[in-house]
């Protein structure tokens, strides 16, 4: 099978607490905050890995991103994905869903052959939960989101089942078809020492706008319908008070507390 | 001079420190008490590739060096310093063999050691001590086809649980290393000493009575053993412990810094105290420099140096790292008040296994004698 992961790097959610707003610019300050796979895709690249293990197959990894979003490429590559890409230029930045997965779209058309896409769930940044299903209209195939585990039975289709609120949905899907995976889906593996020392032998290819054949009006912000208007802190001010004593008698004094504050 | 570590090196860390958070982390207080040996830890650790980093990829290692090797038994020593004592110890006979042995030795013993499926440990101290192995009393005597070895050795770590077992020995007036395999006849391990720390690991007396061993079980050339031992324990041993050592003061650091932003005292954080500032801004410090030492030591064996070319590079290593492992604990222990003497905070069984490490790879004292020497003579 011909597996593609669409992953993205992005700010470790253990140091969020780092990232700022410039009061002037009103843009994202983020330095300092290291940079991880996004761990929904981690999810996804697991997906993959078992899946090759299971069938056989080749599991090509693919981002858009700066330059430096080739970390999460090689850590793909050294957990055993077989080859990646990375979709970088000037001309991308500032992409919304929309233009992201149009992108995305636009160079797996023209680099690779696939059976089975697969995405995280969602991302720990902006969490629009989009790319994956407006990836799946750009590439005119079926989709499945939540995605908590599946069965591939025979080649022409899979059965997933879909996470709900209270409950999951069976699906079956043909293929060639994308999915989202949960995090329930499975335990992301730790990449072996050997896979790390293999990552550099194998093939990493980045491409800028003229090599996926785009325009600069159809990509990046330019090729965004939605646009950021205004961004502004939410100031959160938390406080704790320790009640000390009996269950009951803590319970008896926090609602007092609660009421007086006009909480309750 | 390029102090950054190689992306390779770079994502290993990321992958121990994953590992050791999520495997090794939840169970260390639980290992540590009931002093059981992790086999399935160890075993996780082979198929990760984390156990042969100085074996070369013919007999079952990965041969990525002692820079790798140092990473990882200080991300492992972060957070459970016994499971870096067991690479400390664990990894010796591993070099011995694949630096001094035979082909058919390598083939043998290297891929089920490098895979954790088995596992070794090295033998030198006797009663009469360590430092001066000249003394030993243990004895190799030709008897047809082998030798029969008769002796004692004391403290030595994992041989209870080793699966092959190496030793230096005498062999007429000089010193040989052979290996023997567990359930040999004549060869028994007889005791578990008590320990402060490094709890889950068994250090052991054991005897050798009239234990016959066949000719190919003696590691490298007749006569050569204490070369091979003191090569191996300088490569090895001393490095190691110089890592478990940095592993375990970065982990007690660690512990410390977080236990003191959360500490309030008169409704700030004690971490707005310029006392307490001070002393985790020594730590921090004295963590780094200790770092470099350890790291320039695995780096130079990288390159190719020979261990007894750079023993004073070796023997700095070890020695500060400890030294300023014990401090750093001790101090970690200070900052957290009587909460740092509680296991549930860990910082204590830091301090612990750092002082097993005292005589680990060498004492501290041997170490100062070969710095010493070298800026002498």
């Amino acid at each position: 099978m011909n597996l593609i992961v669409c992953i993205k790097q992005v700010p470790d959610p253990l140091y969020f607490d780092r990232i700022t707003l410039d009061p002037v610019t009103k843009l994202v300050k983020r330095e300092g905050v290291p940079l991880i796979m996004n761990p929904n895709d981690l999810n996804a690249v697991e997906t993959a890995l078992q899946i090759k293990d299971t069938y056989g197959g080749k599991i090509t990894v693919l981002t858009m991103g700066p330059p430096q979003s080739m970390e999460v490429l090689e850590e793909a590559l050294a957990l055993g994905a077989d080859e990646a890409i990375l979709l970088s230029d000037r001309a991308f930045a500032g992409a919304d869903a929309v233009a992201t997965s149009y992108t995305l779209a636009s160079a797996i058309k023209k680099f690779c052959e696939f059976d089975l896409i697969l995405c995280g769930y969602e991302t720990v940044d902006s969490g629009t939960r989009q790319v994956g299903p407006q990836l799946a209209e750009y590439l005119d195939i079926p989709h499945v989101t939540g995605v908590r585990s599946f069965k591939i039975e025979n080649p022409e289709y899979l059965i997933a089942e879909r996470r709900l609120e209270n409950g999951y949905m069976k699906i079956e899907v043909t293929l060639p078809a994308l999915i989202a995976v949960y995090n329930e889906a499975n335990d992301p593996r730790i990449p072996t020492v050997s896979g790390i020392m293999n990552m550099a032998s194998k093939s990493l290819k980045t491409y800028g706008l003229n090599e996926v054949g785009l325009i600069s009006a159809d990509v990046g912000l330019a090729g965004s319908p939605t646009q950021m208007a205004e961004m502004s802190e939410f100031k959160q001010n938390r406080r704790h008070e320790v009640f000390q004593g009996i269950p009951e008698e803590i319970v008896k004094q926090a609602i007092a507390r609660l009421k007086e504050l006009q909480a309750i | 001079m390029d102090f950054e570590l190689s992306k390779e090196h770079k994502m290993l860390r990321k992958a121990v420190r994953l590992f050791a958070e999520k495997k090794v982390a939840p169970r260390a207080l639980e290992l540590d008490e009931k002093g059981e040996f992790p086999f399935d830890i160890t075993e996780e650790m082979g198929r990760l590739g984390l156990i042969g980093l100085v074996n070369s990829g013919s007999y079952g290692g990965n041969g990525m060096g002692h820079l790798a090797r140092m990473i990882v038994i200080e991300e492992l020593s972060r957070v459970f310093p016994s499971l870096g004592v067991f690479f400390q110890a664990g990894n010796l006979l591993m070099f011995a063999i694949e630096s001094f042995g035979n082909e058919d030795q390598r083939k043998k013993l290297l891929p089920g050691l490098c895979s954790g499926k088995t596992i070794s440990a090295f033998a030198v101290t006797e009663a009469s001590g360590g430092s001066d192995p000249t003394n030993m009393m243990t004895t190799a005597v030709r008897d047809g086809h082998g030798y029969t070895v008769n002796g004692r050795k004391t403290f030595i770590t994992n041989a209870e649980v080793a699966d092959y077992l190496g030793f230096l020995c005498r062999t007429e007036d000089k010193f040989s290393v052979f290996y023997v395999e567990k359930g040999t006849k004549g060869y028994e391990v007889t005791r578990r000493e008590p320990r402060p720390g490094v709890r889950c690991l068994p250090v052991n007396e054991l005897v050798f009575a009239d234990c016959w061993l066949p000719k190919d079980n003696l590691i490298g050339q007749e006569g050569k053993g204490m070369n091979a031992t003191l090569t191996t324990i300088s490569t090895i041993g001393r490095t190691g412990a110089a890592g478990v050592a940095l592993g375990a003061m970065q982990g007690a650091y660690d512990g410390a810094l977080k236990f003191c932003k959360e500490r309030i005292i008169y409704g700030k954080p004690i971490t707005n105290l310029q006392a307490i500032q001070f002393a985790l801004a020594d730590m921090n410090t004295e963590i780094e420099a200790t770092r470099w030492l350890c790291y320039l030591a695995a780096w130079m064996l990288d390159r190719g140096k020979s261990p007894r070319e750079m023993a004073p590079e070796i023997s700095r290593a070890k020695l500060h790292s400890v030294d300023m492992a014990l401090k750093n604990c001790i101090r970690a222990q200070q900052l957290m008040g009587a909460y740092g003497q509680s296991p549930e905070y860990r910082v204590e069984i830091f301090l612990r296994d750092a002082l097993e490490l005292l005589t680990a790879g060498g004492t501290q004292e041997a170490m100062r004698v070969t710095i010493g020497r070298s800026i002498t003579s």
